[in-house]
């Protein structure tokens, strides 16, 4: 028999009633006052996202969103910085760590986890699949994003779809691994992501969009999903726990101290073409935060180096690390680059983080470039 | 259990949240074993409490986060914090490197010395540790 889980759909809310509901449904959960749940949600007004250890200041355009009316809030799951406006559906899975089948390793967890939206966009017609370490992918570009946390015996994973994406606001108001005076970065900025706007042409409804995830979900749970609603005391608590994250107390934090943010973008020339690395480097942390990899070298498999530009966030920028992560994502993958190694992609990262880790990264938009020639 | 994710050496105390006491006297430096350390994955950011804070057996001092997953930290024995290891603070992927050495977390002040003898000597960590592997392994295929 089918174990029930309890099917939420809260619509609409400003980001700060979404965040605190986040943690009043996980602690329902721990205290063994709800089933596992997945939720539906949706932002109004538009919101910028920090991840629960993130630096609003390292991560967000703070002006631009103002002058927008673009709110800004912290999640209390991990990952990166992400824009959502009313286009878009947020999921989630609340659920005991002790449900039969859920992994306790966070990496298998996450692809179990995401693996609900892959069955769900396949009843859409759309073949999507999951990409390490968080990532969905439609045609080798991100279409949905995922991170998690627990509170005792509990957890919540959580992602986004996105639906009917305005790629250029998100541009304007997160920081990111390229220059924004940089026509042709921003180019190539905006073919990193996908919207299902864009794979289908025309949207189905919303609700039947829903009822695919919802289907994926439970298929891949094997589970039955019922519809319901938030119990008396989780309205309560939600009362209670709203004032805190509208606070900037919750949305600041305290944590620059041990972050840094630099970019940096250097041009590499091989045998096979050039490469320019742009790179977001946390030089206080010693970790690549992301980078975008273009050039004129020709790739196969064709998605390879949006899978490597995967692979190396969040990674640590010590040279020896990033070589062992380069020359095993090429041995696993089987990347053919013509005239192009795993060590070109070495020396350009490396001089692209020597760059922005010696102080000469600059702010972002003023972020220049270093040419560096293949002898 | 040769593999190095499942080293456990002798001499340390350990907890089924996987956390590792070294005990001197009537102090103790925690950290996070290698199978627990393995199995958050690459550590990306670590926030704990202040020196003099006391942290409690099984209650949070802090944070933990891997691969987009924000976990606690969960305290193994009570005591007051004496000192946090800032290089692990700044640099939390230590603790996936050296584990049992530099990727120490904190050190505290024993509260309550009788609490040690809730926790696993070796052998029985290591013993709970692949029953724990056996049980997963059995329920893979089960969703």
């Amino acid at each position: 028999m089918k174990m029930v889980w309890r099917f939420l759909d809260t619509g609409p809310l400003p980001a700060a009633n979404n965040m605190a509901l986040d943690k009043v449904i996980l602690n329902s959960l721990r205290c063994g006052q709800a089933s596992n749940t997945l939720r539906f949600l949706e932002f109004s007004p538009p919101c910028a996202l920090v991840g629960y250890h993130q630096a609003v200041e390292l991560e967000v355009e703070e002006e631009y969103c103002h002058q927008q009316g673009i709110e800004i809030n912290r999640r209390i799951t991990g990952g990166g910085n992400l824009y959502l406006d009313e286009g878009q559906i947020g999921w989630e899975i609340f659920a005991h760590k002790e449900t039969r089948g859920i992994p306790r390793n966070s990496e298998d967890m996450c692809r179990l986890m995401c693996e609900g939206v892959v069955i769900g966009l396949a009843k859409l017609g759309v073949e999507a699949r999951f990409r390490p370490k968080n990532e969905i992918e439609v045609q080798g570009r991100k279409i949905s994003g995922a991170g998690g946390t627990e509170m005792g015996n509990a957890f919540l994973y959580q992602g986004t779809l996105l639906i009917d994406f305005d790629v250029d606001t998100m541009i304007k108001c997160l920081k990111l691994p390229i220059n924004k005076f940089d026509d042709q970065q921003i180019q190539t900025f905006r073919r990193r992501v996908i919207c299902l706007r864009e794979i289908l042409g025309n949207l189905p409804p919303i609700p039947v969009i829903k009822r695919s995830l919802a289907d994926g979900f439970a298929e891949s749970f094997k589970i039955h999903l019922e519809p319901g609603d938030l119990t008396q005391n989780e309205k309560l608590l939600w009362e209670k726990e709203l004032p805190r994250f509208q606070s900037e107390e919750w949305i600041r934090g305290k944590r620059p101290k041990l972050q840094g943010s630099s970019l940096s973008v250097v041009d590499w020339k091989t045998r096979g073409g050039f490469i320019r690395v742009s790179v977001l480097l946390d030089p206080t942390r010693h970790r690549i935060k992301s980078a975008v990899i273009t050039g004129d070298f020709l790739a196969h498999p064709e998605s390879s180096i949006l899978d490597l530009e995967a692979a190396i966030k969040d990674s640590s920028s010590h040279p020896s690390d990033i070589l062992k992560t380069l020359r095993h994502f090429f041995a696993v993958n089987h990347i053919r680059i013509s005239g192009v190694e795993p060590e070109d992609f070495h020396q350009a990262l490396c001089l692209a983080i020597s760059k922005a880790g010696d102080g000469q990264g600059q702010p972002l938009e003023d972020a220049g470039r270093m040419e560096a020639k293949f002898p | 259990m040769a593999m190095g994710h499942r080293r456990v050496p002798e001499g340390l105390l350990y907890d089924r949240n996987h956390y590792w006491v070294k005990v001197a006297g009537r102090e103790a430096s925690i950290g996070l074993s290698a199978h627990g350390q393995h199995t958050i994955g690459d550590i990306l950011y670590l926030e704990l409490v202040s020196p003099g804070a006391m942290i409690r057996k099984g209650e949070g001092f802090g944070s933990i986060e891997s691969s987009k997953w924000v976990g606690a930290l969960i305290a193994p024995v009570t005591g007051v914090v004496l000192d946090t290891n800032r290089e692990v603070e700044a640099s939390p992927g230590q603790i996936n490197v050296d584990p049992y050495g530099q990727g120490w977390i904190l050190r505290i002040e024993l509260s309550d010395i009788d609490e040690l003898k809730l926790l696993m000597k070796a052998t029985a960590y290591r013993q709970w540790v692949e029953e724990q592997i056996n049980r997963e392994h059995q329920e893979e295929g089960a969703i």
